[in-house]
C-alpha cells in the first residue's frame, strides 16, 4: 500500500516543479562546457557566412556602381607599349648602355612597383573570402588574433565586425574560463593519481604513514623543547631587567607554543584513531589541496607549442623556429600575419572545406584554452609559494625579534 | 573559565609587546617601513607604468639593432634581376631589330612575364621595397614592441631574422605578464578615482537632499534617515557612465587619427575599436603607409629637374611620411586606451555582480510568489499525502 502511494506520488510530482527542473538542467547544460563549445562553434561558423554574404554582395554591387575600378590594370602591357615608343624613338642614336641603364632601368623600376603593390594588396575578394578564410577570420577575431592577411574592404563589413567582435569577445572569454577551469580540474586530478601514485593504494597509504610518523616525532621533540622554554622563561622573567619587553616577548612565543602544542596534541591523538577509512578519506580529501607544480605547466606550454610546430611545419613547409614561433605568437594572441596557415586556405577552393584548415582552428582552440587551464594552475602554485614565503617572512622576524 | 583566561592573557600581551616594541627598536622598523613603500610604489599604476615605458624602450632598442644587422639580400637581387632583365630586353631589341613588330611584343612580353613571376616570389618572402634601417627607425620599433606586450600584433612590421623571431618569443614572455600587471593596477586605479569622482559629482547633484535627511535626522526620525546614509555609501556606478567615457574616449581617437592621416571617419573608428579589442588587424596602421623616404627623394629630384612637377606632391608625401613624432602621442593613446578598458571591466564586474544577485534574489522571491499562488489555487498535494499518511 504504500509503496503505491509512493510511487503515484512521485508520478504526481507537480507540473511546475518539473518545469523548473527542465528548467535548470537546461541551463546547466548550456553554460555547462559542452554547450559552450557549441556555442562558440556555432557562432563562428554563423560568422563566417554572414562575412562572406557580406563581402561578395557588396564587392558586387561596388562592380555595378563603379566598374571602371575593377576593369584590370594591365600593367604589363602599359610596360610593353612604353619600352616600344622607347626604343622605336631613339633607336637611331644610342648605345646600348645608355638604353639600359637610363631608359629601360626606369621603366622596370615603375612596373616593379605596381606589381609590389598589387601583390601586398592581397588576392581579388571572390578568392579571399571562401568560407575557410572566412571562418578562420571570424576565429581570429573573437580571439582577438587578428592576423590581418584577411580583413574586410566594404564598410557594412567593418561595421559587422566591430559588433561580431563586441558580443564574440566575452563569449569567447566566458570559453575560456569554463574550459580552462575544467582542464586545471582534471589535469589536476591526473597528476594526482599518476604523477604521485595515488592511484595505488599501497604507496599512499604507506606515505602517509610515513608522514604520520615524522609528525610525531617531531610533536614530541616540539612539546620537550617547549617544556625546557616553558621553565627558562619563567626563569629568565624573574632575572631580566627591562622586564616589559622580555617578559611579552617570552610570553609571545610562549603562547605560539601553547598552539602549537596544542595542534601536536590533536596530531597526537589521530594515530590511535588509525584506520583504512580515515587514511582513505585523508587521500581523497587531499587531492583537492595538491598545487601542481609550475615546471610542469611550463613544461605542458611548451610541449604543445613544439608539437604545434612539429604540426605545422610538416603541413606548411616551414622549418621549426618558423612553426614555432607562429605557434606562440598565435597562442599568445599577438597575430603579426607575416606567418599565416592558409596560404592553403585561401586559395582553396570556394565551397571546399579542407581538413588542415580545420585542425588549425581546433588547435587555436584548444591550444588557448590549454594556455589557460596553465595560467589557472601557475597562479594556485604562486599564491601558495607567496603564502609560504609570508609565513617564513613573519616567523623569521619573529625569531629576531624574540 | 580560568583556563580560558590563561590562553587569552599571553596574546593579549603580545599585542602589547607588538606595540612597545614599535618605540624600542626603531631602525628596523623604519628600514622595514622604507621597504614596504618602496615595494608598494614600484607596483602603483606609477612605478609599473615607467617599467613598462623603460621596457618598451629597452626592446625597441635591441630590436634595432637585431634587425638592423640583417643583410638584406633581396634589394641586391632585385637589382641584379632587373639589370638582367633590361639586358635581355636589349638582346631582344638587337635581334629583332624592329622590323617585326608582333614577334618584338611578343618575346618582349614573355621576358616582362617572367620578371613579374620573379618579383611575386620575392615580395611572398618578404620584400616590401624597403631596407631594414628604413624600416626599423626607432618610433617605429617602439610601435612594435608595445604591439607585442599588449597583444595587439598589427604585423606591419615583423622580425625576419632568426635572432629577431627568437627574441620576440622572449620579449613577449616576459612583457605579457608585465603588462597584465599594469592593465590591472592602471583598471583598479582607474576605477577608483572615477568612483570617487562620480561619487562627489552625485553628491553635489544631490545636496539638498542630503540636507533634508540631515534635518531629519535631527527632527529624530532615525531609522529611515540612517538607512539612507548607509545607501548613500553603496553608490555602485551605473554601468551606462563606464559606456560614455569609452565611447567618448575612441570618438576622440577616431577625430584624431581620421584628420592626421587621412583616414575616412569610419576607417578611424574601426582601427580604434580594433586596437582596443585588441584584435589588430593591421589593415590600417598610423605612420606606416606605403610611401617611404624614398619616394621622397624620387619626387623631389622629379621637382628638381622637371618644373612643371607639382610641388605640393612632395610636401604631401613628406607630411605622410614625417609621422614619427605622432607615433609616441599614438602609443600613449594606446596605453591609456587601455587602461581604461581596464577600469570599465572592473566597474562593471562589480555592478553586474550586483544586478546578478539582486536578479536572482527577485526570480526566487518571483518563484516562491507562483508557488504558493498555485498551491492556494490547487492545494497542496504534498500536504494531502502528508495528512493521508499519518
Amino acid at each position: 500500500m504504500s509503496s503505491r502511494r509512493s510511487s503515484f506520488r512521485r508520478r504526481e510530482k507537480p507540473a511546475f516543479e518539473r518545469f523548473k527542473d527542465h528548467c535548470r538542467h537546461f541551463t546547466a547544460f548550456m553554460f555547462s562546457n559542452v554547450g559552450i563549445i557549441l556555442l562558440v562553434t556555432f557562432y563562428t561558423i554563423g560568422g563566417a557566412f554572414v562575412f562572406q554574404a557580406i563581402e561578395i554582395f557588396e564587392n558586387e554591387k561596388l562592380k555595378i556602381i563603379k566598374p571602371h575600378r575593377f576593369i584590370e590594370r594591365n600593367f604589363s602591357g602599359d610596360c610593353l607599349n612604353r619600352i616600344w615608343e622607347l626604343t622605336a624613338e631613339n633607336i637611331s642614336f644610342f648605345d646600348r648602355h645608355a638604353y639600359r641603364k637610363r631608359y629601360v632601368n626606369d621603366v622596370l623600376l615603375e612596373y616593379q612597383r605596381a606589381v609590389v603593390k598589387k601583390q601586398l594588396r592581397g588576392p581579388d575578394v571572390d578568392h579571399q573570402w571562401s568560407f575557410s578564410g572566412a571562418f578562420l577570420y571570424s576565429l581570429t577575431v573573437i580571439t582577438t588574433i587578428g592576423y590581418g592577411n584577411i580583413t574586410p574592404t566594404s564598410d557594412w563589413g567593418k561595421l559587422v565586425t566591430i559588433l561580431y567582435a563586441i558580443i564574440g569577445m566575452p563569449l569567447f572569454l566566458l570559453y575560456l574560463s569554463n574550459i580552462g577551469d575544467v582542464l586545471a580540474k582534471s589535469f589536476k586530478w591526473i597528476y594526482s593519481k599518476v604523477c604521485l601514485c595515488r592511484i595505488c593504494p599501497g604507496v599512499a597509504k604507506r606515505r602517509i604513514i610515513r608522514e604520520r610518523r615524522k609528525l610525531r616525532q617531531l610533536a614530541r621533540a616540539l612539546q620537550m623543547h617547549q617544556m625546557e622554554n616553558a621553565r627558562g622563561g619563567s626563569s629568565s622573567s624573574y632575572t631580566s631587567n627591562s622586564h616589559s619587553t622580555s617578559n611579552s616577548s617570552n610570553s609571545s612565543s610562549s603562547s605560539d607554543y601553547t598552539k602549537s602544542s596544542l595542534q601536536t596534541s590533536s596530531v597526537l591523538d589521530v594515530p590511535y584513531t588509525d584506520s583504512d577509512s580515515d587514511i582513505e578519506r585523508e587521500i581523497r580529501g587531499s587531492t583537492d589541496e595538491i598545487t601542481v607544480p609550475l615546471t610542469v605547466c611550463v613544461f605542458v606550454m611548451v610541449s604543445y607549442i613544439l608539437s604545434g610546430a612539429i604540426l605545422f611545419g610538416r603541413w606548411e613547409d616551414w622549418n621549426y623556429l618558423d612553426g614555432s614561433y607562429f605557434c606562440f605568437i598565435s597562442l599568445s594572441s599577438i597575430g603579426f600575419g607575416d606567418l599565416v596557415p592558409g596560404d592553403r586556405v585561401i586559395t582553396a577552393d570556394k565551397d571546399k572545406v579542407e581538413v588542415s584548415f580545420i585542425l588549425c582552428a581546433v588547435y587555436l582552440l584548444l591550444g588557448m584554452a590549454l594556455i589557460a587551464m596553465c595560467f589557472n594552475l601557475m597562479q594556485e602554485q604562486v599564491i601558495h609559494n607567496m603564502r609560504a614565503i609570508k609565513r617564513g617572512f613573519k616567523a623569521c622576524f619573529r625569531c629576531r625579534s624574540s | 573559565m580560568s583556563h580560558k583566561f590563561q590562553r587569552n592573557s599571553p596574546q593579549m600581551l603580545g599585542v602589547a609587546s607588538t606595540v612597545s616594541s614599535t618605540t624600542s627598536n626603531q631602525p628596523r622598523k623604519r628600514v622595514k617601513r622604507c621597504c614596504r613603500n618602496f615595494v608598494t610604489f614600484m607596483c602603483t599604476q606609477v612605478g609599473v607604468g615607467a617599467l613598462i615605458v623603460v621596457y618598451a624602450i629597452f626592446g625597441a632598442l635591441t630590436f634595432m639593432h637585431i634587425e638592423r644587422e640583417f643583410v638584406d639580400t633581396t634589394t641586391a637581387h632585385v637589382l641584379e634581376l632587373r639589370q638582367n632583365f633590361s639586358q635581355r630586353l636589349w638582346n631582344i631589341t638587337e635581334e629583332h631589330n624592329l622590323i617585326d613588330k608582333p614577334l618584338w611584343v611578343n618575346e618582349t612580353n614573355a621576358v616582362l612575364r617572367e620578371y613579374q613571376a620573379e618579383i611575386a616570389a620575392i615580395i611572398k618572402n618578404g620584400y616590401v621595397g624597403r631596407s631594414p634601417a628604413e624600416m626599423w627607425s626607432f618610433p617605429a620599433a617602439l610601435m612594435f614592441c608595445l604591439s607585442v606586450i599588449t597583444m595587439i600584433g598589427y604585423g606591419n612590421m615583423v622580425p625576419r631574422t632568426p635572432w629577431g623571431k627568437g627574441f620576440t618569443v622572449i620579449y613577449a614572455t616576459f612583457g605579457i605578464p608585465l603588462y597584465i600587471l599594469y592593465f590591472l593596477n592602471m583598471g583598479r586605479v582607474l576605477a577608483r578615482s572615477f568612483k570617487f569622482m562620480y561619487r562627489s559629482l552625485h553628491d553635489c547633484t544631490q545636496e539638498r537632499n542630503y540636507d533634508a535627511r540631515l534635518e531629519a535626522l535631527e527632527n529624530g526620525v532615525g531609522s529611515g534617515s540612517l538607512g539612507a546614509l548607509t545607501l548613500r555609501k553603496k553608490i555602485i556606478v551605473p554601468s551606462t557612465a563606464c559606456l560614455w567615457v569609452i565611447i567618448f574616449y575612441v570618438l576622440t581617437g577616431t577625430i584624431m587619427f581620421a584628420n592626421w592621416e587621412k583616414w575616412s571617419f569610419l576607417n578611424s573608428f574601426y582601427f580604434c575599436m580594433t586596437s582596443l579589442c585588441k584584435i589588430g588587424f593591421g589593415d590600417f596602421v598610423p605612420g606606416a603607409s606605403l610611401t617611404t623616404s624614398a619616394d621622397v627623394d624620387a619626387a623631389t629630384q622629379k621637382l628638381r629637374e622637371d618644373i612643371s612637377a607639382d610641388g605640393n606632391e612632395v610636401s604631401e608625401l613628406q607630411r605622410i611620411t614625417d609621422q614619427h613624432s605622432k607615433l609616441a602621442i599614438n602609443f600613449i593613446y594606446m596605453l591609456l586606451g587601455m587602461g581604461l578598458v581596464a577600469m570599465c571591466r572592473n566597474l562593471m564586474r562589480e555592478e553586474v555582480r550586483v544586478k546578478v544577485k539582486e536578479m536572482k534574489e527577485d526570480t526566487k522571491l518571483c518563484v516562491e510568489d507562483t508557488r504558493l499562488r498555485f498551491v492556494g489555487c490547487c492545494g497542496d498535494p504534498r500536504d494531502l499525502y502528508e495528512n493521508d499518511y499519518y
